[in-house]
C-alpha cells in the first residue's frame, strides 16, 4: 500500500466534499465519497494499515465537518475493521458486492450519526432524516463503480484481491 | 553495515494496539470542550484553505460562464417579454415616485433620531463562501473572513439582508459558519403577521422548522419570520424565514410549522458578516 498515494487521494476527496459538492447534490443529500475510501481500504488492505487509513479518513471528515471532532473516525474504524473480518466470506472483487456493501454499512453509519445529532440537539424530523439516510447512501454506493475504478488506478488491487493473506 | 530508516508500517506493528491507539485518541478528542475542538480543527485545516478558496474560485467562475451561455441562448427569446415588462414598469414607476418623496421625508426624520440615539456600532465585513460542510446530518461553510478582520464568535452572516447564521470558530483569515439549517441552531424569532414568538429550529435539510409555535395562532402559508431581540445575539427584524406548510395535531400542544429560509445557501457565493 503506498501511503503518499493514499493522502493524495484523502487530499482530493476532502476538496472535492467540502468545495464541489453543490454540483452534484440531489435536494439537500450528497455523496459520502469518505465512505467508499473506507470500503475500498478495508477490501485491500491488512489490518493495522485498513484501521489508520479508516482512521485518517474518519479526522478528515471530521475536520471539515462542524460538529464533534472524532466522531466520524470512531465510526469509520469500526466499519473498516468489521470489513475487514467478514470480507473472507464476500466476493470482494465483484462491483456489485462493493456497491451494496457499501449501501448497507453507508446507511447504517448514517443511522448512527444521525442518533448522535438526535441525542445532541433533538431537531432532527424522522421521516425526512430517513428519507435523506436513503438518498445519500443510495447516491454513495451509485458512485462506487467510478471512485473505485479511480482509485483502481492509483492504487492497484487486482493482485490483492485475489492473494490470501492480506 | 547498512541501516534502515524506520517506515510508517513499522510503527504500527501490533494491530489490536493500533486500534486501541486510535480508538482512545478518538474517543479523547470526541470529549475535548467544544471550544478546544473548533481550535484544533481550524488550526489542522488550515493548510487547506487556500486550495478550498481556489477550487470555489473556480467552480463559480465556471457556474458563471454556463449560467451566461445559457442566459444568452434564452436572451433572443425573452427580448420581447422584456420590453413589455420595461413598459409596465416605466407607467409604475411615475406611481412610486410620489410615494419615495413622501417616504423620503419620514426617512430624514428617522436617520436624524438614530444619529443621535446609537449605542452600538456594527460593521459588516464582506466575506467569499469558500468551503461547505462534509457531512450530509450538518451545515455549516466555511469563509474567507477571520479575526484578522475583525470577525468574532457568535458575529451574524447574512446574505441579501436576510439571516444566514453565525459564526461558530474563527482563525486568522477563515471562519465557520453554523448555518440556520444546522440541527445545533436555535434561533428566537417572530412570526411578523401574527407577532408569535417562535423558535426557528434547522434540521438538516433545505428547511427549518418552528419550535413551540402556539395551535391557536393563525399562521398562513407565506408568513414572514424575523428575528426578534430575545437573547441579544441576533439582531430584530432579520428577515429568516417563509412559512411553507403548518399543520395542527390532534393532541398537541404546538403547531408543526416547516418554513423555508429566505437565503438559498446552495446559490449563494459571498455573505456578509456582522461584527459587533
Amino acid at each position: 500500500m503506498r501511503w503518499f498515494t493514499f493522502f493524495c487521494m484523502l487530499f482530493c476527496i476532502s476538496l472535492f466534499q467540502s468545495t464541489l459538492m453543490y454540483w452534484i447534490n440531489l435536494g439537500t443529500a450528497a455523496p459520502d465519497l469518505y465512505f467508499p475510501f473506507v470500503v475500498f481500504y478495508a477490501f485491500l488492505t491488512d489490518v493495522k494499515r485498513n484501521t489508520v487509513a479508516n482512521w485518517l479518513t474518519g479526522m478528515s471528515k471530521d475536520l471539515f465537518s462542524e460538529g464533534s471532532f472524532g466522531m466520524s473516525s470512531v465510526l469509520f474504524v469500526a466499519i473498516g475493521f468489521f470489513l475487514w473480518s467478514s470480507r473472507e466470506i464476500l466476493f470482494r472483487g465483484h462491483l456489485v458486492t462493493q456497491i451494496l456493501i457499501t449501501f448497507i454499512f453507508s446507511v447504517i453509519y448514517n443511522i448512527i450519526y444521525t442518533i448522535h445529532v438526535e441525542i445532541s440537539f433533538h431537531s432532527l424530523c424522522f421521516s425526512s432524516t430517513l428519507w435523506m439516510i436513503f438518498c445519500s447512501s443510495f447516491y454513495t454506493a451509485m458512485v462506487v463503480p467510478v471512485l473505485f475504478w479511480i482509485f483502481n488506478r492509483f492504487q492497484p488491487t487486482h493482485k490483492l484481491f485475489f492473494i490470501k493473506g492480506n | 553495515m547498512r541501516t534502515s530508516t524506520p517506515s510508517f508500517s513499522n510503527l504500527i506493528k501490533h494491530p489490536l494496539a493500533t486500534i486501541i491507539t486510535l480508538f482512545v485518541i478518538s474517543l479523547a478528542l470526541l470529549f475535548l470542550p467544544p471550544d478546544v475542538s473548533s481550535r484544533v480543527k481550524m488550526t489542522c485545516a488550515a493548510p487547506m484553505r487556500p486550495f478550498q478558496w481556489a477550487t470555489c474560485f473556480c467552480s463559480n467562475k465556471a457556474s458563471a460562464f454556463l449560467d451566461n451561455l445559457i442566459s444568452a441562448l434564452h436572451e433572443a427569446h425573452g427580448k420581447r417579454h422584456l420590453e413589455e415588462q420595461v413598459l409596465q414598469f416605466k407607467n409604475k414607476l411615475v406611481e412610486q415616485q410620489d410615494t419615495i418623496y413622501k417616504l423620503q421625508n419620514k426617512l430624514r426624520t428617522l436617520s436624524k433620531f438614530q444619529a443621535e440615539n446609537t449605542t452600538t456600532k456594527k460593521s459588516p465585513v464582506p466575506a467569499d463562501i469558500i468551503g461547505y460542510d462534509t457531512s450530509n446530518f450538518r451545515k455549516s461553510i466555511t469563509i474567507n473572513a477571520g479575526s484578522k478582520h475583525g470577525v468574532k464568535p457568535n458575529d451574524i452572516v447574512i446574505s441579501d439582508n436576510a439571516l444566514v447564521g453565525r459564526i461558530t470558530t474563527v482563525s486568522g483569515r477563515n471562519s465557520v459558519v453554523q448555518l440556520i439549517t444546522d440541527p445545533a441552531t436555535h434561533i428566537p424569532g417572530r412570526v411578523v403577521q401574527t407577532r408569535e414568538q417562535v423558535i426557528v429550529e434547522g434540521n438538516a435539510t433545505a428547511f427549518c422548522k418552528l419550535k413551540y409555535a402556539p395551535r391557536w395562532a393563525k399562521l398562513k402559508k407565506g408568513d414572514d419570520i424575523v428575528t426578534s431581540d430575545i437573547g441579544g445575539l441576533y439582531p430584530p427584524s432579520l428577515p429568516i424565514a417563509t412559512v411553507v406548510e403548518h399543520e395542527t395535531k390532534s393532541g398537541a400542544l404546538f403547531q408543526s410549522v416547516k418554513v423555508l429560509p429566505r437565503v438559498n445557501i446552495s446559490k449563494i457565493e459571498s455573505v456578509l458578516v456582522i461584527t459587533h
